[in-house]
């Protein structure tokens, strides 16, 4: 039998070397993981203009994906009132934690009240020289939060590409909005306005599409993700509503 | 309020550790032969379950956090951690109960060992942890866990009991058939799914 | 169990790898398996088998985590004062695991995504603690180490079983290369060879629950051939 002052020393020894072996991994991975993490989210934003990349974009090593999102893509952050920020601007919304719409917290700003949050676009430049604004959209699934990327055209009207992404639906049912393709890939085309220019949004509907400018089906089983993504894409994309008039007539503006 | 009583009812019935995440399925073919001994089992999960998951949240936001009080991310320490306080927090109640209650550790404490192998009890602590809960939400998560699982592991026996009479292929008796109630159960608990946790609120 | 028993008395010099070895290893794969014999680690078997490529890693984790543990603990096993057994096999365990999600989270980011929760579920999964409890703490560290081998790769080999299945009727690919089904869907790589176009890839295999009627059926197959394992009760 051990004595007493034996467990303790046993103890001790043993948590030492255990939190410095470990502390040690960390530290030496550090670099290494936060880099994954970053290409990670980066993925995530360039899967929504993957028709345009030539290339699926889970293959892509990580030099490939940061020299991509070096080059092509413009880094823009707007706020509910329609104005774009500058990097000071942004440093001092979040508290000196970002300078770019990348480093932005976005699970922060999804609880902050809406006229003080900060909505991320990334415009991303195809081969075909066209524009691409991809934007942010957030919201909640059955189980936990859903967030989607949504590219669009050039017109700020159709849907040019889009990409979802769940924290813990089902496999199987809720998680078809990030696996399924072919789910997916309903919104491509999908147009934002009707014909008198009203905000209309695209919907998720059960028992088959009605109206094929505005409305895609639902996935099979899983009804609360998919009213989560219509929820979601109807209120994120409003919120970029006032920046998207006030493109929209300088362009007018502009010819 | 409405709040915690959503999360309650979300982990006891609609994410049902046992039927829907299948968590802690070890113990759970395990006991659940009879239902004497599986409600022995869901009492104690129950019982460890409210204790280590608010303990645990304690421990990461005090201890482990930036927020702590050693001021670092020690979040690298987190499995170690958990799984030490639930096996110290089980070990003590073996203790306080044999004390307290001869005839309560007579009819749990042979189980309570078992416990700390449990993948529901860890299960739930780092889905806390995922989840985000606060401390209101994260004790109304780990009680309405141990509660779905032990209505899980109740029921389930209760079937198996009546299967005894029931004239099963020689090769899936015991735990082949115990695989595919529990896979059946499983689909009956998905159609709680369909509920929305907000009607709650 | 009997036959284990036996050949520990022998203790044969330290790292041979005879008969005696290979059976440490090739036992847990069919007649002593973990998972359907000893139900062992039965949670994290149902959770990610999704996907072949997640079942694969996993299994890998296992082993190596199984592998380990068992090693350290043999090697440790007089020095471990006995009051407190339980949580110092824990700490190891909990320990190793941290070091695999480390290492997972730097090789493949995607994966550990996926993974999430599990990662950490491999420290109660019982296959650990059963395997030192049963064997560790009374054998040398080198046929420790093969029987944590051994009881990982059991564990493996029902994983890739289900994933196999689940993966292929339930998404119709495998390694996420389209096999059988419509093509043009799901993967990006349309122009690969599918056949059986005309199959409907069967959600149910998707679903938690096919993951328990796979191992049922695994099960079903095993004792119809090896009639001892049968449950007599």
């Amino acid at each position: 039998m051990h004595s007493t002052a034996y467990i303790i020393r046993f103890t001790i020894v043993m948590t030492v070397i255990v939190a410095f072996v470990l502390a040690l991994m960390v530290s030496g991975l550090k670099g290494i993981h936060t880099e994954n993490e970053e290409v990670y989210n980066k993925k995530g934003i360039l899967s929504a203009v993957s028709e345009q990349l030539g290339k699926d974009v889970n293959v892509m090593s990580n030099k490939e994906v940061q020299e991509i999102f070096g080059s092509k893509i413009e880094q823009k952050v707007v706020n509910a009132k329609g104005e774009e920020l500058s990097a000071d601007q942004i440093k001092v919304a979040t508290g000196g934690a970002a300078a770019k719409a990348e480093d932005i917290d976005l699970a922060k700003e999804a609880k902050k009240p809406v006229d003080q949050r900060l909505l991320p676009i990334y415009v991303f430049k195809g081969n075909d020289n066209k524009n691409y604004n991809i934007l942010y959209v957030r919201g909640k699934g059955l189980w936990d939060e859903i967030w989607g990327y949504v590219a669009m055209s050039e017109d700020w009207n159709t849907i040019a590409g889009e990409a979802f992404d769940h924290k813990g639906e089902t496999p199987g049912l809720g998680a078809e909005i990030k696996e399924n393709k072919a789910w997916y890939n309903q919104f491509t085309g999908k147009k934002l306005y009707d014909n008198t220019g009203n905000f209309k949004s695209v919907s998720v509907v059960k028992g088959g599409v009605k109206d094929a400018q505005h409305q895609v089906d639902a996935i099979a089983g899983a009804t609360i993700t998919s009213n989560g993504v219509d929820e979601m894409l109807e209120r994120g994309i409003k919120y970029y509503e006032p920046y998207m008039q006030k493109v929209k007539k300088q362009e007018i503006k502009n010819q | 309020m409405g709040d915690i009583i959503n999360i309650f009812i979300k982990s006891a019935f609609i994410e049902n550790m046992a039927l829907s995440y299948f968590l802690g399925m070890c113990s759970f073919l395990a006991v659940s032969k009879s239902v004497k001994t599986a409600l022995g089992l869901g009492l104690a999960v129950i019982f460890v379950q409210g204790l280590t998951i608010p303990m645990n949240w304690l421990i990461d936001y005090y201890l482990l956090g930036e927020n702590g009080i050693f001021g670092i991310d020690l979040t690298f320490l987190r499995f170690i951690i958990f799984i030490s306080t639930i096996a110290a927090l089980v070990q003590l109640v073996e203790m306080v109960v044999e004390k307290v209650s001869p005839s309560l550790y007579n009819s749990l404490g042979i189980f309570l060992p078992l416990i700390t192998v449990n993948c529901a009890i860890l299960g739930a602590s780092l889905f806390m942890i995922t989840k985000e809960y606060n401390f209101a939400q994260s004790v109304s998560f780990g009680l309405g866990g141990g509660v779905g699982w032990a209505l899980a592991i109740v029921a389930i026996a209760g079937i198996r009991e009546k299967m005894s009479y029931s004239i099963i292929p020689a090769p899936l008796r015991g735990l082949g058939m115990a695989f595919i109630l529990t896979g059946i159960m499983g689909i009956a608990f998905m159609g709680l799914m369909g509920i929305d946790p907000a009607a709650f609120k | 169990m009997a036959e284990v028993q036996e050949l520990t008395k022998k203790e044969p010099s330290s790292f041979s790898f005879g008969k005696a070895e290979r059976k440490l290893i090739t036992d847990p794969i069919n007649d002593n398996n973990p998972v359907t014999v000893q139900i062992l680690g039965v949670c994290s078997a149902l959770a990610v088998t999704t996907l072949l490529t997640k079942a694969i890693v996993m299994g890998i984790a296992v082993t190596l985590v199984t592998a380990f543990s068992n090693m350290f603990t043999a090697m440790l096993r007089d020095y471990i004062p006995k009051s407190i057994r339980m949580i110092v096999q824990l700490v190891i365990i909990a320990f190793l695991v941290t070091v695999v999600e480390l290492i997972l989270k730097a090789v493949n980011y995607p994966i550990w995504k996926e993974l999430s929760v599990f990662i950490g579920l491999i420290i109660t999964n019982c296959i650990l603690m059963g395997r030192l409890e049963a064997f560790a703490m009374s054998n040398k560290p080198w046929r420790s180490f093969l029987d944590g081998i051994g009881n990982g790769l059991g564990y493996s080999v029902i994983l890739i079983i289900v994933a196999v299945v689940r993966e292929l009727f339930g998404k119709g690919s495998l390694l996420d290369y389209k096999i059988i089904g419509p093509t043009s869907e799901y993967v990006l790589n349309t122009n690969q060879i599918s056949w059986l176009s005309w199959y409907a890839t069967n959600n149910l295999a998707i679903l938690s629950p096919a993951a328990m009627f796979i191992v049922a059926i695994i099960i079903w197959v095993q004792r119809s051939r090896n009639r001892k394992l049968i449950d007599i009760s």
